[in-house]
C-alpha cells in the first residue's frame, strides 16, 4: 500500500479520466480519452478499458451514495454497442437506481462526443460499515476532477503495460502480475483490471475456437474476492458460438495466494462493433 | 427467492415450473424440469423467461440455505446467458455456493439438458441479499428435498396466457398483479419479473428470442399493473441490445432494470 493513493505512476492516472459529480451525490459524469493503447486490433477500445472507467465513476458514486458507510462492488456487467474510435471520448454518465440500508445499485450510460450510443453498464455494491482505512467520501467528492497530471499517458499498448502472458490460448489460461500501477486503493488489482484480464482470456478463447477475429462485447462481473498476491490466472469454458459470435465462462484466482477465486465472469464476443 | 412458508399461498409460480430440488452435498443444490409444453417459447425450447425462473429457484434456495441461521435471502439481481435454445428435457439445474459475504449471498447456477446428454442450456449467476425475516428464517430438514407441492397438471395455459400479458404500444407489454403471480410475501414473483422482461424484448424486437440477461432487481411490486417497456440501444451480430425498465404503475416506481440480448434470426 502506497501512502497517496493513487500513485503518480498508476492506471487511473494514464487513461487520463476527468471527473463531474453532482452534488446531490445522485449523478456523476466522466470522460476518457479513446487512445490507440487501449484499442483491440479491429480499431475500438476494449471492454476492459471501458470496464475501467466504469468502475472508477460507478465506485466513486455508490461510495457518496453509501456514507456514511463503505462500500464493496459485487458485479458490474458492460454491454457494448458501438465502436469507440481513437481520437473519440467516451462520455460515462452514472446514476444511482437505488441506495438502499444493503445494496447500491447504479447504471451507467457510455457516449460518445456525437451523443452516438457506445454501450451501458451496471454496478452493484454491498453497503459496509465504515472502517479507518477507507477514504473520506468528501475527498472523494472533492477531488480534483482529473487523477491526470501533466506526464500521465501510456506508453504502450494497455496489456504489454499490464503485463499479459498467455500460457495457453485454447484454454483461456493467462497470467497477469498484480503491480502497483494497476492496484486499487485495498491494495488489490483494480475492479476495472481484473474486467480486462477477464476479457483477454475470454477473447483469446474464442478466437481459438471459433477461428474468428471476435472482440468482447458483454462482461457481466462478478467480484468474489481480491487479487493481492499474483499472478492472477484465468481459466475459460467457452460455453457456445454461432455465426459471428461466441461466449465464455472465464474463472480468475489469485495464484500467487493458494489459487484463490476471485472472480467468475461471463464474456460474449462479436465481431467488430460499428 | 422469497419463499420459505408452505403450501399453496405463493407458491403457484412454483406450482406451473414444476422444480424438484435435492441438496446432493451440503449447499449444493440439483433442480429437476420438464420440458412442458406450457413453457415453450418463439425458439421451441423452454422460454427464457421460465429458464431464469428456474435459475433464480435452485439458486434462491442454495443462497437461502447458505444464510441459515442468520436469515433468510431476497433476490437482487441475476445474470445469465443461454447457449442452447432447444431443449428435449428433463432439465437440470445445478447449484452451488460462490460467496457467503456478511449481507449478501452469491450463487452459480447451470441448466443442463439431460435429453441431450447434458448439453448446457444456459449459466448464470444470483447474488441475493440477506435479510430477517419478521418471524425468523426458515426451518429445513437437511439434507433438503423438495417434491412438486401439487400434483401434476396436464393442461397449463401457455406463459403469455397465464400471465395475462397484454401488449402496450409497439415496446412495452403490462400484467397486472393476480394473487397467484404473487410470492408468500405477497409481492410479483421474480420470475415473474424475469418473465415478463423477456416478454417485453420479445414485443420490441417482432419475435425476437432472449439469450443473454442481466437483471437488478431494485423494489418490490405490490400494487400492479406491473409493466416493462423496451428499448432498443443497438444491433449486433448476435442480436439487439436492449435495455428493459420495469415500473409498478400502481406504485409509480421504477421495481427492475435489465439489460437484455435478443437475437433476431436463427
Amino acid at each position: 500500500m502506497t501512502a497517496v493513493y493513487p500513485p503518480d505512476h498508476h492506471l487511473l492516472r494514464d487513461l487520463r479520466f476527468s471527473f463531474d459529480h453532482d452534488a446531490d451525490a445522485r449523478r456523476s459524469r466522466a470522460w476518457m480519452p479513446v487512445v490507440p493503447e487501449l484499442c483491440t486490433d479491429l480499431g475500438h477500445a476494449r471492454a476492459g478499458a471501458l470496464a475501467t472507467l466504469v468502475d472508477v465513476i460507478g465506485g466513486g458514486l455508490a461510495a457518496s451514495a453509501a456514507a456514511p458507510g463503505w462500500i464493496a462492488t459485487a458485479d458490474l456487467t458492460l454491454h457494448l454497442v458501438g465502436a469507440a474510435r481513437p481520437g473519440s471520448v467516451v462520455e460515462a454518465r452514472a446514476e444511482v437506481l437505488r441506495a438502499g440500508r444493503t445494496t447500491v445499485v447504479i447504471e451507467v450510460a457510455l457516449v460518445d462526443e456525437h451523443e452516438r450510443n457506445i454501450g451501458t453498464a451496471t454496478m452493484s455494491f454491498s453497503v459496509l460499515p465504515r472502517r479507518e482505512t477507507n477514504p473520506e467520501v468528501d475527498r472523494v467528492r472533492d477531488s480534483p476532477s482529473t487523477m491526470a497530471t501533466a506526464s500521465s499517458r501510456l506508453d504502450r499498448p494497455l496489456l504489454d503495460e499490464l503485463g499479459v502472458r498467455v500460457r495457453d490460448a485454447a484454454r483461456g489460461v493467462i497470467d497477469v502480475p498484480v503491480t502497483d500501477w494497476s492496484r486499487n486503493s485495498m491494495g488489490a488489482m483494480q475492479g476495472g483490471v481484473v474486467a480486462t484480464v477477464a476479457e483477454v482470456a475470454a477473447e483469446t478463447a474464442l478466437r481459438a475456437a471459433t477461428n474468428e477475429q471476435l472482440v468482447v462485447a458483454d462482461l457481466q462481473v462478478t467480484y468474489l474476492g481480491f487479487g493481492r498476491v499474483g499472478p492472477v490466472r484465468t481459466a475459460v469454458d467457452v460455453l457456445g458460438s454461432g455465426a459471428g459470435h461466441g461466449s465464455a465462462r472465464v474463472e480468475l484466482v489469485d495464484a500467487g495466494a493458494e489459487s484463490r477465486q476471485m472472480t467468475v465472469v461471463h464474456a460474449v464476443a462479436t465481431r467488430a462493433l460499428t | 427467492m422469497n419463499s420459505h412458508e408452505r403450501p399453496e399461498a405463493g407458491h403457484h409460480v412454483g406450482r406451473y415450473m414444476g422444480v424438484t430440488m435435492r441438496e446432493v452435498e451440503e449447499l449444493h443444490l440439483v433442480g429437476h424440469a420438464a420440458v412442458a409444453p406450457h413453457l415453450r417459447g418463439p425458439a421451441g425450447g423452454v422460454r427464457t423467461g421460465a429458464l431464469l425462473t428456474m435459475l433464480d429457484n435452485v439458486g434462491g434456495l442454495t443462497g437461502g440455505l447458505a444464510a441459515l441461521p442468520d436469515g433468510w435471502v431476497v433476490s437482487t439481481n441475476l445474470a445469465a446467458r443461454v447457449v442452447a435454445l432447444s431443449h428435449v428435457g428433463p432439465l437440470r439445474i445445478d447449484s452451488g455456493l460462490l460467496r457467503r459475504g456478511r449481507n449478501n449471498v452469491v450463487t452459480s447456477v447451470q441448466i443442463r439438458d439431460e435429453g441431450t446428454r447434458g448439453a448446457l442450456v444456459a449459466s448464470g449467476v444470483l447474488t441475493s441479499a440477506i435479510l430477517v425475516p419478521e418471524n425468523g428464517p426458515p426451518q429445513w430438514s437437511r439434507p433438503l428435498v423438495l417434491e412438486p407441492l401439487f400434483d401434476a397438471t396436464p393442461d397449463l395455459p401457455p406463459i403469455p396466457e397465464w400471465l395475462g400479458v397484454r401488449p402496450v404500444g409497439d415496446r412495452s407489454v403490462e400484467i397486472d398483479l393476480a394473487a397467484e403471480l404473487r410470492n408468500p410475501w405477497g409481492i410479483l414473483h421474480g420470475g415473474v419479473v424475469a418473465t415478463l422482461v423477456d416478454l417485453a424484448a420479445e414485443h420490441a424486437t417482432g419475435g425476437g428470442w432472449t439469450t443473454d440477461v442481466v437483471l437488478h432487481f431494485l423494489a418490490p411490486n405490490r400494487v400492479g399493473p406491473v409493466r416493462a417497456s423496451a428499448r432498443v440501444l443497438g444491433r449486433r451480430t448476435d442480436g439487439h441490445v436492449l435495455r428493459v425498465e420495469v415500473r409498478d404503475e400502481g406504485a409509480a416506481r421504477t421495481t427492475a432494470l435489465a439489460i437484455v440480448t435478443c437475437a433476431t434470426s436463427a
